[in-house]
């Protein structure tokens, strides 16, 4: 009897994790599970762990990945309210929130709600990214810039719909993937493009010569006050040496006349330095001795 | 647990059903009891086994370069940083118990962008055998960016970043953590090229392009949450091809510009230090001569001074005697004196002399009748 206890032992054992098997349900950290009684949702179960359900065919469990999707729309064109057609594409990072929801309206695909999501998006371009003018999108002024503020109003308008529509999912982030212009409009860019880099290169070398130029004439204008200015020191140096000279001409005053004498022969002294022919009358002294016989004659 | 505590008691339980079928006496009852229990051992054998390796199953090893989560139940043990376990040897439950899963937190991960570049692949562009540029970009096909000043340009980038620990955000709450990585690193060059000028993104603020870049992704990691941490980011910005020329020509005319600005430099510093130095030579001129001024007359002075008793004693005399010496020394030095005596009538002499050929040439005396 006491094999007979343990193989009933071991048989509740085994039926008990039987049991468990169907009455129990693990959700993954990445899950989300909606229990369905009857076909119908009626549990939502959002936290990661076990959990009881009835035993098919009462309750069947539907298990949802939970994690961060990422949506990418169509290359769109959109017309902005100043008349540029504007292609735009957007990514966005997207979760089931709420799995009760969710399950009802797609069923387990993933894709079918990427459609619906798409369809919202391009909902949201009309009515958001159609309002502001072609210089939010790029702009080298930071204040007419409104890049993030175009994404947030995408963002919450997307937001608000599927809420509104009742998709079971959350729209955790969005931004700006990708913008451009019509085939035909590169073009004309293009040739903007080259019609400003001609402006530009000819800007360039127009102002390059005109700073040499400047550059130049400032030279010369520093150097012709430079000397100037070094003339003037000159000039005024000078008259400080003429200044310091007037006193000693203060001494020649005691006798004017030996002054004007000593100066006469400096100067007569200066004059006749050079090679020159002198005519000269006897009477001058001391050729007048030429003239005058000597007294004391045989 | 559950699995380690019930295969045990079924090995026991394997034993004990031998006799059963002992009961029988016929030979063919006898075979078939053979044949079962042999069955039965080779049965257990196996049931050992599958219990070892079950159990053993749940050994795993993390590297150095990456840690390991265990999720009970669905539902990661520990949290945070705690939940991590380091390189080496572990153990979890086998499965439907326990799950673990690796996370690379320390290696680096690369992603490039997707946007902003002509279509092209990377075996032409090695080749350099790209097809030549069509007039005009196809939206389908080639990428690229608009400036803030509405003018178009080519950039990629590369970009090298880190799972940040603990990396269960990066590693649990995304499908694809790479294509969130991605999205947000082509949202940032969109981001900097729309509100940059289309020279400072190309030439002149290359730096300043690469920050724009940079803040933008990380504030777009920080909001999304991606759990990562932005280790490089290589960028490359280039003209649109049709325009290559045209670009190229406005860099030469930059470098001309700087050209002809370094020559007039050069002419200023040249002409400027030339005009320092002559007016420095004049004023050295002034201060030379202000010095011999000076001197002369004072020397002129002490003359004065020196032959002002003489002069007052006998001022006739003096003056008489300094003339004679004077004379004396002028008429040593003079080329040719020519002493014309007085005439013996007393009227004066005519000469007449030729100036400018030959001073040497000397005058013709003339008889005075020729005159009138």
């Amino acid at each position: 009897m006491k094999r007979n206890a343990l193989n009933i032992t071991v048989g509740i054992v085994l039926f008990l994790i039987f049991v468990l098997l169907l009455f129990v349900f693990q959700v993954r950290t990445t899950q989300v599970a909606v229990v369905t009684t009857f076909g119908k949702a009626t549990r939502p179960v959002t936290n990661a762990g076990a959990y009881f359900r009835w035993p098919w065919p009462i309750q069947e469990v539907h298990k949802f990945d939970e994690r961060i999707h990422n949506f990418e729309s169509k290359f769109e064109q959109v017309l902005t309210p100043d008349g540029y057609s504007l292609l735009i594409m957007v990514y966005a990072g997207w979760n089931i929130s709420r799995p009760d929801v969710f399950f009802p309206r797609f069923g387990d695909s993933i894709q079918q709600a990427e459609e619906n999501l798409e369809q919202v998006v391009r909902n949201a371009y009309s009515g958001v990214v159609g309002k502001h003018p072609f210089s939010h999108f790029i702009s080298t002024d930071e204040k007419e810039l409104k890049f993030v503020e175009i994404e947030q109003e995408i963002l919450k308008r997307i937001q608000d719909d599927t809420k509104a529509s009742g998709f079971g999912i959350d729209i955790k982030f969005l931004g700006i993937k990708k913008l451009g212009l019509p085939e035909g409009v590169t073009q004309l860019v293009f040739e903007r493009m080259q019609s400003e880099r001609q402006l530009q290169e000819n800007r360039i070398k127009f102002e390059g010569e005109r700073m040499a130029e400047n550059i130049r004439s400032a030279a010369n204008l520093e150097s012709a006050k430079l000397l100037t200015e070094a003339d003037a020191q000159a000039t005024r140096i000078r008259s400080q040496g003429e200044l310091e000279a007037a006193k000693s001409y203060e001494v020649f005053q005691k006798e004017p006349e030996l002054a004007i004498l000593l100066l006469k022969l400096t100067s007569l002294e200066i004059f006749l330095k050079g090679r020159t022919t002198l005519i000269l009358d006897e009477g001058t002294p001391p050729l007048e001795l030429l003239k005058t016989p000597p007294r004391k004659q045989p | 647990m559950n699995g380690s505590t019930d295969h045990p008691e079924l090995e026991k339980r394997g034993a004990p059903m031998q006799p059963i079928p002992e009961t029988p006496d016929d030979p063919g009852s006898q075979a078939l009891s053979d044949a079962l229990r042999s069955s039965f051992n080779i049965i257990r054998v196996v049931m050992v086994a599958l219990v070892v390796v079950f159990l053993f199953s749940g050994f795993f090893t993390v590297g150095t370069q990456e840690k390991a989560v265990i999720l009970r139940f669905g539902k990661p043990v520990g949290t945070g940083e705690r939940a991590l376990l380091g390189p080496g040897f572990h153990w979890a439950f086998p499965y439907p118990i326990d799950e673990y899963v690796k996370i690379p937190v320390g290696q680096l991960q690369t992603v490039n962008s997707t946007i902003g570049w002509y279509a092209t692949s990377a075996a032409a562009e090695a080749a350099h055998n790209e097809p030549p540029p069509a007039p005009s970009l196809n939206p389908a096909t080639d990428g690229y960016v608009l400036t803030g000043d509405e003018n178009i340009i080519h950039v990629r980038g590369t970009l090298l970043y880190r799972i940040t620990e603990p990396g269960l955000r990066y590693t649990f709450d995304f499908t694809n953590t790479q294509a969130h990585v991605q999205n947000a690193f082509d949202n940032a060059l969109l981001y900097a090229a729309a509100g940059f000028k289309v020279d400072d993104a190309l030439t002149r603020d290359v730096a300043g392009f690469r920050d724009r870049v940079r803040a933008r992704l990380n504030d777009l990691v920080a909001q999304y949450q991606l759990g990562i941490t932005v280790d490089q980011i290589n960028l490359q910005a280039i003209p649109p091809r049709q325009l290559t020329a045209a670009f190229a020509s406005v860099l030469e005319a930059d470098v001309r510009r700087g050209k002809v600005l370094n020559d007039a430099r050069s002419y200023e510093n040249q002409t400027v230090s030339r005009a320092r130095s002559e007016a420095q030579g004049r004023i050295n001129t002034g201060e030379t001569e202000r010095n011999r001024m000076v001197k002369e007359i004072s020397a002129e002075a002490a003359r004065f001074t020196a032959f002002l008793p003489k002069y007052k004693a006998n001022p006739r005399g003096f003056t008489e005697q300094r003339q004679i010496e004077v004379v004396q020394r002028v008429l040593t030095n003079v080329a040719e004196p020519l002493i014309l005596p007085k005439r013996s009538d007393g009227r004066p002499h005519e000469i007449r002399l030729q100036l400018g050929q030959d001073q040497r040439l000397p005058k013709l005396p003339e008889s005075p009748k020729d005159e009138h």
